[in-house]
């Protein structure tokens, strides 16, 4: 008989890392008297490993488009049924010239114009993260200078967002074109010389897919719109880093907008 | 602004791949997995005001998406006989595609086969403490039940899975056949 009341729910949790720690030293010390116990726990911990070896493959497959989609806040489509009634002859212009756009779009892209904001930014990103002595116009020991002349020249506030926090540090920035506005674009680097780029510029037309994971030619590209502004965030990382530097961005930027909105009272 | 704050949508995408696991491994069926996972993203945004901000969204989206698929399946069996969630209902529908591989053991595919024989409650509890790593509290809460529940669930689907994945010294797992 064992002289502690361990149960077999104390087994799953030590298995699984959940036991209060203050208890592990009773499991363990149980584990050293009772080698039935030991080889239970062994085997519990195996099937765990299992399961990750057969499951966790799966999470490396490509997001189908669909699901990427679903991610979007479906607002516009709230505000569109709203509005229906009131604008339905403007509705049905506005399709007749989103037609027209997209036709033009197709246009350009055959004429080897980069069109979407990914495309454009991916292409971007490799011209000047490729370019070892001059990727940028001004250096980040300027990036007061840096974000003061690109705010001028996109007419809004940017920002550079701090990604020390996953190993890349601000080299710099630049003005780049894009098909129809200015785009700010601030480079990072980490250790070993893997760089990425945000990309900044004013909101595009309404209509656009808010939020958008994208691959272009071999570069992550990984953008959104929020009231103002499209972001680009793009490099040659797998997605899920790429996704959790995005939640960086993203996060710190809803943080420079929350303060520049707050009432000066 | 009166609008609801949005969600954290970096989160919310990188939240999928671990969505799709799960539901995968629920309905047995990687269409109609996808179909539970973008339902859930759609319950999502209609509930955000009952997701607090700064709260772990995963957990949130687990537990929104077994509330879907519990509906789903009490609709499409309201007719059947055989209602009951703890029913030995298992592997009917499990349709996982097992593709050997170079490096694909076969005991990797007797894990996966095996999961596919438990009753689905046991499989949900089991993808969310052994795979998802989910503390049990999280797990009574996604899953509405109580943790002991979740424990007995745990143990019993534990138990059936080591017939599989215990290790037998000195016997090798020649007896299994690979099916291309």
């Amino acid at each position: 008989m064992s002289a502690l009341p361990l149960d077999d729910a104390d087994i799953h949790a030590y298995v699984d890392g959940r036991l209060a720690s203050a208890r592990v030293p009773e499991v363990e010390a149980a584990l050293a008297r009772d080698p039935a116990l030991a080889t239970r726990v062994a085997d519990l911990r195996r099937q765990n490993a299992l399961l990750h070896e057969a499951l966790d493959p799966w999470l490396d497959e490509p997001i189908p488009e669909r699901l990427v989609a679903a991610t979007a806040p479906p607002e516009t489509k709230g505000r569109w049924r709203a509005l229906t009634p009131y604008f339905a002859a403007a509705a049905t212009l506005v399709l007749g010239l989103g037609a027209g756009w997209l036709a033009r779009d197709l246009t350009l892209e055959q004429a080897g114009t980069p069109t979407t904001f990914a495309r454009q930014a991916a292409m971007t990103h490799v011209l000047y993260a490729s370019d070892p002595n001059r990727p940028v116009e001004i250096w980040a020991p300027e990036e007061q200078r840096l974000v003061r002349w690109l705010s001028r020249r996109l007419g809004l506030n940017v920002h550079a967002p701090d990604l020390n926090g996953f190993g890349y540090a601000l080299v710099g920035g630049r003005l780049v074109a894009g098909n129809e506005r200015p785009t700010a674009l601030f480079m990072y680097e980490n250790a070993d010389k893997q760089r990425l780029s945000l990309q900044v510029r004013k909101r595009p037309g309404a209509g656009e897919t808010a939020f958008r994971y994208a691959v272009e030619d071999g570069v992550g590209v990984y953008y959104w719109i929020d009231d103002n502004c499209a972001y680009a965030l793009s490099g040659q990382i797998d997605r899920a880093q790429m996704l959790a530097i995005g939640r960086l961005v993203y996060g710190q930027l809803a943080a420079a907008d929350a303060g520049a909105a707050a009432p000066p009272k | 602004m009166a609008n609801d704050p949005p969600l954290p949508h970096p989160d919310l995408l990188a939240a999928i791949p671990r969505l799709r696991r799960y539901a995968r491994v629920l309905t047995g069926e990687a269409s109609r997995a996808d179909d539970l996972v973008q339902e859930t993203l759609a319950r999502a945004w209609e509930k955000r005001r009952l997701w607090a901000a700064g709260t772990d969204l995963r957990a949130w989206l687990f537990t929104i998406m077994h509330n879907v698929f519990v509906n789903q399946r009490a609709l499409s069996r309201r007719d059947a006989q055989n209602v009951s969630l703890d029913g030995e209902d298992g592997g009917a529908a499990w349709q996982i595609p097992v593709r050997p591989t170079q490096q694909t053991r076969v005991e990797l595919m007797e894990v996966l086969r095996e999961v596919g024989r438990l009753p689905v409650d046991q499989r949900a509890v089991l993808m969310l403490a052994a795979v998802e790593e989910m503390r049990y509290e999280e797990i009574a809460t996604a899953l509405s039940i109580p943790v002991g529940t979740v424990m007995s669930r745990l143990s019993r689907a534990r138990d059936k899975l080591r017939r599989a994945t215990q290790a037998v010294p000195g016997e090798t797992p020649a007896s299994l056949k690979i099916i291309k």
